[in-house]
């Protein structure tokens, strides 16, 4: 009952959130809200007994990458950058296309995933940090392995672009 | 929070109780701060106003309520006003997951004409069962509150503050996250008590199949861990942003970095939010490295033996044995407050370059040798 309730609190309260990140014309509150959004993201895991999936969301996301964007856009004066994103043929072209195509994607997952909870079905047991940590090395393991070299090769491009001379604006 | 109604408010009033106790101990942490940088640089510190000076701390809470209210003129008022708020709150929300003692056991007793069942209460607000990730990911949120002050005051002095502050901590969570990994690798769990539980007796271990017992040493994560523990604690200073770290607010460059434009209450959160960080930091170095509410070479269950020799029994055993263990704590957590204190009237402040050189260049390898150089030994060992 209670679970039920804060289910739907916590899923309108991170919907609202997500629109604000949208509709927010000012990049630095954008980003705020993407900050609660996480919160909220992450309280839904705690709701749905994955304590262990809810802690890491905090730790990675809201406390980790979201900070590094809203610090990021404090530094920078983002008024050039934003005239060039809404202008021009190609960025609106690449709006509507890729708007679509979460879109699409949105209602694919929606639609594949109605129908999976059935009524009177049985709690799963909640898995523990050790039988995470078994999968993750024993069944997942090739996955594990590649989402690494992939995390490696984007620290390795990001430290020889920002050692290109002039950095990201050379030409 | 509990089956009927006397369990429920207990639990409330815990919560609430353990929270009074982060904010209180606030106030005489000033007094003793004070006091005790004016004893390192021999003066004699705040003592005119009441007995030791002790009263000092009453006035400057009636000045920091009566002080006017103050926004920048070209500040966002909405994230001014959270920014404190939100210093205040990720202290709190870690603190209160700790256990500062054992759980106390209450037998059945009879009250308003009616039988109330056992119960134990745990001596935490509440226990997820996370331990070590929940005070983490509480805890990372803390950085937020300084990019949010230093950007709504909308002075370039509280921006840098805010920009050094979340570069400073970021670094600093990673040397920190790896540097405990060791004492999970150790202990096999993320669970306070569980850790707390495994530190009890003399030191014992098993060495190639043997049990080693070094009778007069207790057995403490810092004898297995000690490069560990030094890592854990310079990183716990960087993140609650005391000397040599304080480079978010050095005086001397950034007039008070990220709350410049604050006074009074508002200023006074922030304080009491460091404060708080500084409290969580000390009970988690005590948890993980010094044996947590355990007294050295005596388990819970013979001090509970002990006082049974007095003729307390029952719940009052119970409560009297929790709260001696409390005591125990305590004292550990305030010794490592005292050493933040000590620390932070010893050293100067790094220059920004050397803060980041240390952080990734020296304690980042160094977390990186001790996991793995402990996870090879805790597998050959437990062979």
């Amino acid at each position: 009952m209670t679970s039920t309730v804060l289910f739907y609190l916590l899923s309108v309260v991170s919907i609202v959130f997500a629109l604000g990140v949208l509709f927010n014309p000012n990049p630095i509150f954008s980003a705020l809200y993407l900050v609660l959004t996480m919160i909220g993201m992450s309280l839904m895991f705690f709701n749905l007994e994955a304590y262990f999936i809810g802690g890491v969301q905090l730790i990675v996301y809201a406390g980790a990458v979201t900070v590094l964007f809203v610090m990021v856009l404090m530094l920078f004066d983002l008024k050039k950058e934003k005239q060039a994103f809404t202008k021009g043929l190609f960025s609106s072209l690449l709006k509507y296309f890729s708007a679509g195509a979460l879109l699409f994607m949105i209602s694919g997952a929606s639609l594949m995933s109605m129908g999976l909870m059935t009524e009177g079905a049985e709690k799963a047991e909640p898995i523990t940090t050790k039988q995470l940590a078994a999968l993750l090395f024993t069944d997942y393991f090739f996955a594990f392995e590649v989402l690494g070299i992939i995390l490696l090769v984007v620290a390795i491009g990001a430290v020889t672009i920002s050692r290109i001379r002039g950095g990201t604006h050379a030409k | 929070m509990g089956s009927d109604i006397f369990e429920i408010s207990v639990n409330a009033v815990k919560i609430v109780a353990l929270f009074l106790l982060m904010v209180q101990i606030v106030p005489l942490l000033v007094w003793v701060e004070r006091r005790g940088s004016a004893f390192i640089q021999n003066r004699f510190g705040p003592n005119r106003v009441g007995p030791l000076g002790l009263t000092q701390l009453l006035a400057d809470a009636v000045k920091f309520i009566f002080k006017e209210e103050f926004i920048p003129e070209k500040g966002r008022a909405f994230i001014f006003y959270a920014a404190p708020v939100v210093a205040l709150l990720p202290a709190t929300l870690a603190f209160v997951s700790l256990p500062l003692s054992a759980p106390v056991n209450v037998e059945t007793f009879e009250m308003f004409g009616q039988s109330w069942g056992p119960y134990t209460f745990q001596f935490q607000g509440f226990d997820f069962g996370l331990g070590i990730v929940y005070v983490l990911g509480v805890s990372s949120l803390a950085t937020y509150s300084m990019l949010m002050a230093g950007w709504s005051s909308s002075n370039k002095f509280s921006l840098f503050g805010g920009l050094r502050a979340s570069a400073q901590m970021i670094s600093y969570e990673l040397a920190l996250g790896l540097s405990i990994v060791g004492i999970l690798i150790l202990y096999g769990t993320f669970d306070f008590k569980t850790m707390i539980a495994a530190q009890q007796g003399a030191l014992s271990f098993h060495f190639f199949g043997e049990m080693v017992t070094i009778p007069f040493l207790p057995n403490w994560g810092i004898f297995y861990q000690p490069l560990g523990a030094v890592l854990f604690l310079v990183a716990v200073f960087a993140e609650s942003n005391r000397l040599p770290f304080d480079l978010p607010e050095a005086e001397s460059e950034l007039v008070a970095g990220y709350h410049t434009e604050y006074g009074g209450m508002k200023f006074n959160m922030f304080f009491i939010g460091e404060y708080g960080h500084m409290l969580v930091a000390s009970a988690l170095m005590a948890i993980f490295y010094f044996g947590g509410y355990n007294i050295p070479f005596v388990t819970p269950e013979q001090l509970s033996g002990f006082l049974e020799g007095f003729g307390y029994v029952g719940t009052t055993n119970s409560l009297m044995t929790s709260f001696l263990l409390h005591l125990c704590m305590f004292l550990k957590i305030l010794f490592f407050l005292w050493v933040f204190i000590w620390v932070r009237w010893t050293l100067p402040r790094f220059r920004y370059d050397q803060l980041m050189d240390l952080g990734w260049k020296t304690m980042l390898p160094w977390a990186l040798a001790n996991t793995i150089i402990t996870a090879i030994v805790v597998f050959v060992m437990r062979m």
